[in-house]
């Protein structure tokens, strides 16, 4: 069984169709990928897993138990935490500050979490008690995919880490990524930066419209030409 | 400008007219300058004409000498404009800014306070009190001479005097000798201007109200303090926290000596007993109960004992500051505590019984007091505090944070005087309101205290959840609405077992407003900023209308009346208040004091840290795992039962009230007092509120009625420019509006813009 079910769900925004039943399931350990282009339709299914939406049609399932329509703030309870698009920290709180309230479902954050955190990303140490909103983008990434590791996940789901960032700094976020799964926490990722993302990805699900178009490991997406022309820009020979 | 097409025809001729175009900017400043001093004299002259001669007004404040003052007013700010940039290294440097602030309390005593409550003399106010004071033959020579039986202007050349020589001392740096004879000299005028007051309160035998020498003295040790300062500081251009310093070096001392003032003062200076008549003194109090059968220990007390204690305190608290000794300042709290109930204890004695035997018309205990006594009760609570913070106080060595930097370090540094300023608060608060006029009191229990607490209310809702309520000033409605309800002044009558007294009224005025609050909160918390600002308005509309038109219900248009005043009555506890205002004052101060406790502990808890969050981001807010809807609800809800306790509380205090007292302008200005004091802020929202009360009864005395707004206007305009974060402004908003961007550290230093408030 997977970690994560996701069984013909169909999102609407009013009238709008944004998912026309999106089928697909991380196994325990894994890293998957959603790719689209703009409007695909990924930020509203990862939405839909982690509470904020509610699907009008289909099951979500997390661990066996269906969650379709359990409010956000429940669902970090059993190790869901979401890293929304566009980083959101908290910009007039301290960078401590923000990584507390990540613990928030806690009654008191975990030091050794707190410090884990700090190794991984050794500049959040340096701008402990700065305010985040002082932070440069790729700080402020860094520092979001610290407070949703405050919560102490099972399932980490990213939105986008890389908009608007450096190639470099982009090149940090993932390895650091790679590296959170390699301690046994899932990942859900939801990328534009398809080369990236599927380099890192066990699997990918392409998502075109509300629908997913295209799925398969990471390598042979990668090598798949449809991919290749309409998200790395190549031309097909 | 057309600076570029001047430089292609040739350098020359582009230097001649960069020179023109100066003088001519030069000049229209001049002009604006002194176009605005124009419009401030006719702002502040006479507004009355007659029919038959429309230029009556103007002629009286533009034709006539006084028009000198404002244009010297206008030639001021041009010189202050134009020279700014050289002003503002003077500026920085050591005792400005003091010499500033006293010789502008000085100048304020000498203009806009009373000296005097007489009204026999212009209003009381000291321009109309100096020359008849000067030239009465019955005040003590040395009282007159302060008041100018020399030279007509002695007062204002006294403040000329000195500040001319500590503005001189701070201009040569290296004359410490200016220094110490400038701060000298004005703490000596100090004490004159005091002693000059208390002889013309003594020969006027008027019981007196007045703050004006008491700001004066307040003004002058401020500038003799200032001199000290230059003369100490040898030139070095540091001002930076002058208190903050003198903290460090000895907490507790700048309590010391505010304390050992004020002490003198009501010892010395100021009256004890001022039944019909009469101006005594602590010495005079003591020979006029002699023998009228004044217990012993009371007599011994106005006798000698106050001195003892007063003094005892003073040095023990002085001493524990200066050598830090933990022991010796628990001792010092204890003694100035001790001393304190003592002095309350002969206070009530002693008028007690002037009451009983009739005694020049005394009216009963706590009553005809003068300001001597309190003034030492505020005294000897600033030196309990003193010995209290020093026996608390550790060491501990703040990290010296870049500044600006780190916010944890900043937060530790701005609140270490903080602890301080709420011992000259408390003390105030509890012993300022006694010495004031009927007329304050009432201010201060009717307009200022209502606001405070409405505000506390208000700024849960609006400075930590951060949603804009328009509307706030219906949960007050229905605050006061319950307490007429529960008394049995409204034409439905409770059933018989709920009739109460106002006081027990407050826990359900507390779970109405609660389900008020939720039941508007419910169906609204999904808008956001504008939109949840509009429906809050209406609710507040909707609840003064429904009041005012279910007449069956509510009355209608003539509202709730004879609502009785508060009482209790528990065990040995039995209190009823009545006509007394100053009794509602202490009872307001109670509920202010409950309330802020709690609310102090809510904004450092997990609700409070929800609350934070929500107003950073909702999404993330979301994200990390808080229930938004609850916890904007929770905010709703306790900002409403605040509003609610202020409604039983102003319901029976003023016995009667009408729709009308729930208006609309009344939600917008508490809006307004918690903007002004720091969104966020507690000590802000209180601050706004107590100063926006205040300022428009102040202005009564001092401006024409139909100015009043204008000069209110001018001052919120003043502060959104100054300080656009507030009077005290909460840590988040003051980093959001004066320190993001002065970071050295990251590529980018954008903060996404706020979602409304």
């Amino acid at each position: 069984m997977a970690l994560l079910e996701v069984d013909d769900i169909e999102v609407r925004y009013g009238a709008i169709r944004a998912l026309k039943g999106v089928s697909f399931d991380v196994e325990e350990g894994e890293v998957v990928a959603l790719l689209g282009a703009n409007g695909a339709g990924k930020t509203t299914t990862q939405k839909t897993v982690s509470g904020m939406m509610r699907p009008a049609l289909g099951e979500i399932r997390f661990d066996g138990e269906r969650i379709d329509g359990v409010p956000a703030h429940t669902l970090i309870h059993r190790g869901i935490c979401h890293v929304p698009e566009g980083r959101r920290v908290f910009p007039r709180m301290s960078v401590k500050e923000n990584l507390e309230m990540g613990a928030f479902r806690f009654k008191r954050p975990d030091k050794q979490v707190l410090d884990h955190v700090m190794e991984l990303f050794p500049r959040l140490q340096e701008r402990i008690t700065q305010f985040a909103g002082t932070l440069s983008g790729g700080e402020q990434q860094m520092l979001a995919i610290g407070r949703a590791l405050m919560g102490k996940p099972r399932l980490l789901l990213l939105d986008e880490p890389s908009m608007g960032l450096a190639p470099l700094i982009v090149q940090q976020i993932f390895e650091i990524v790679r590296e959170i799964n390699g301690e046994g926490v899932t990942v859900l990722i939801v990328e534009q930066n398809a080369a990236q993302a599927l380099a890192l990805a066990n699997r990918g699900y392409v998502l075109e419209t509300g629908e997913v178009v295209l799925s398969g490991s990471g390598k042979d997406l990668l090598a798949d030409d449809r991919v290749r022309a309409a998200y790395l820009g190549e031309e097909i020979a | 400008m057309s600076t570029y097409t001047d430089v292609t025809k040739g350098g020359g001729q582009s230097r001649r007219s960069d020179a023109a175009e100066a003088r001519i900017a030069l000049a229209k400043r001049f002009a604006g300058c002194m176009f605005l001093a124009f419009v401030l004299a006719l702002m502040i002259g006479t507004q009355e004409g007659t029919q038959d001669d429309f230029g009556y007004a103007f002629r009286k404040s533009v034709f006539a000498p006084r028009i000198g003052i404002f244009a010297l007013i206008g030639v001021a700010v041009f010189l202050a404009v134009t020279f700014w940039p050289r002003i503002v290294p003077y500026l920085s440097r050591a005792g400005v800014r003091p010499l500033a602030a006293g010789a502008l309390t000085v100048v304020v005593s000498f203009t806009l306070l009373n000296w005097t409550d007489s009204t026999d003399l212009n209003n009381g106010k000291f321009g109309g009190l100096r020359p008849a004071a000067a030239q009465t033959g019955g005040i003590d020579p040395v009282a007159r001479l302060f008041f100018g039986s020399a030279f007509s202007l002695t007062p204002w050349l006294l403040l000329l005097i000195v500040v001319a020589l500590v503005a001189a001392a701070i201009r040569f740096e290296d004359s410490s000798t200016l220094g110490y004879v400038g701060g000298g000299l004005a703490i000596v005028f100090g004490i004159w201007a005091q002693y000059a007051q208390s002889a013309v309160r003594s020969f006027l035998d008027y019981p007196d109200h007045s703050t004006g020498a008491g700001v004066a003295l307040l003004g002058f040790v401020t500038i003799g303090v200032s001199g000290i300062v230059v003369a100490r500081s040898h030139g070095k251009a540091d001002s930076g926290g002058f208190f903050q310093r003198v903290y460090d070096w000895r907490p507790g001392m700048p309590l010391v000596a505010l304390g050992a003032v004020v002490g003198l003062v009501g010892l010395f200076s100021a009256a004890w007993f001022s039944p019909t008549d009469r101006n005594a003194g602590i010495g005079l109090t003591s020979t006029m109960f002699h023998g009228t059968g004044l217990s012993g220990f009371s007599a011994a007390y106005l006798a000698w004992l106050a001195y003892v204690l007063f003094f005892a305190t003073l040095i023990l608290a002085g001493a524990a500051s200066y050598l830090r000794h933990h022991l010796l300042g628990w001792v010092a709290a204890g003694l100035g505590v001790v001393s304190l109930l003592v002095t309350l204890y002969v206070m009530h004695d002693f008028s007690g019984l002037a009451a009983q035997s009739k005694f020049d018309g005394a009216t009963g205990a706590w009553d005809n007091l003068g300001t001597g006594g309190w003034m030492l009760c505020g005294a000897l609570t600033v030196l309990a505090g003193a010995g209290y913070l020093v026996a608390r106080h550790e060491q501990v060595e703040v990290p010296d944070a870049a500044p600006g930097v780190s916010s944890d370090a900043a937060l530790a540094a701005g609140s270490k005087l903080g602890p301080a300023l709420l011992v000259v608060i408390i003390a105030s608060a509890l012993f300022f309101p006694p010495t004031a006029t009927q007329f304050w009191q009432t201010v201060l229990v009717t307009e200022i205290g209502i606001y405070v607490l409405l505000a506390i209310g208000l700024n849960v809702v609006v400075g930590w959840a951060g949603l804009l309520d328009l509307g706030f000033i219906a949960f007050y409605a229905i605050g006061s609405y319950t307490t007429a309800y529960l008394t049995g002044r409204l034409p439905v009558k409770p059933p018989s077992f709920l009739e109460l007294t106002p006081l027990a009224a407050i826990p359900f005025a507390i779970v109405i407003c609660l389900v008020a609050g939720v039941l508007l909160g419910a169906p609204t918390l999904r808008l956001r900023g504008d939109y949840l600002a509009i429906v809050t308005l209406g609710f507040g509309e909707i609840i003064r209308v429904v009041a005012n038109n279910s007449t069956p219900v509510t009355n209608g248009s003539r509202g709730a009346f004879n609502i009785p005043p508060p009482e209790i009555h528990i065990g040995p506890l039995d209190i009823k208040w009545g006509d007394n205002v100053l009794g509602y004052w202490y009872l307001l101060l109670v509920f202010v004091v409950i309330v802020v406790l709690l609310f102090n502990r809510l904004e450092h808890s997990r609700l409070g840290r929800a609350w934070a969050a929500i107003r950073e981001d909702e999404v993330a807010a979301q994200a990390t795992g808080i229930n938004t809807v609850r916890v904007k609800l929770l905010a709703f809800a306790i900002g409403a039962s605040t509003s609610g306790v202020a409604g039983v509380y102003f319901a029976s205090q003023i016995g009667s009230f009408t729709p009308e007292n729930f208006i609309l302008n009344n939600s917008i200005l508490v809006v307004a007092y918690v903007v002004f004091g720091g969104m966020g802020s507690l000590p802000g929202a209180m601050a706004g509120a107590a100063v926006l009360t205040w300022l428009p009864e102040f202005l009564r005395d001092q401006v024409p009625a139909e100015d009043r707004q204008m000069w209110i206007g001018a001052v919120i305009l003043l502060m959104m420019i100054f300080r656009p974060a507030g009077l005290i402004p909460a840590r988040r908003r003051r980093a959001e509006l004066g320190g993001l961007d002065k970071k050295d550290s990251s590529e980018t230093t954008a903060v996404p813009a706020g979602e409304g408030m």
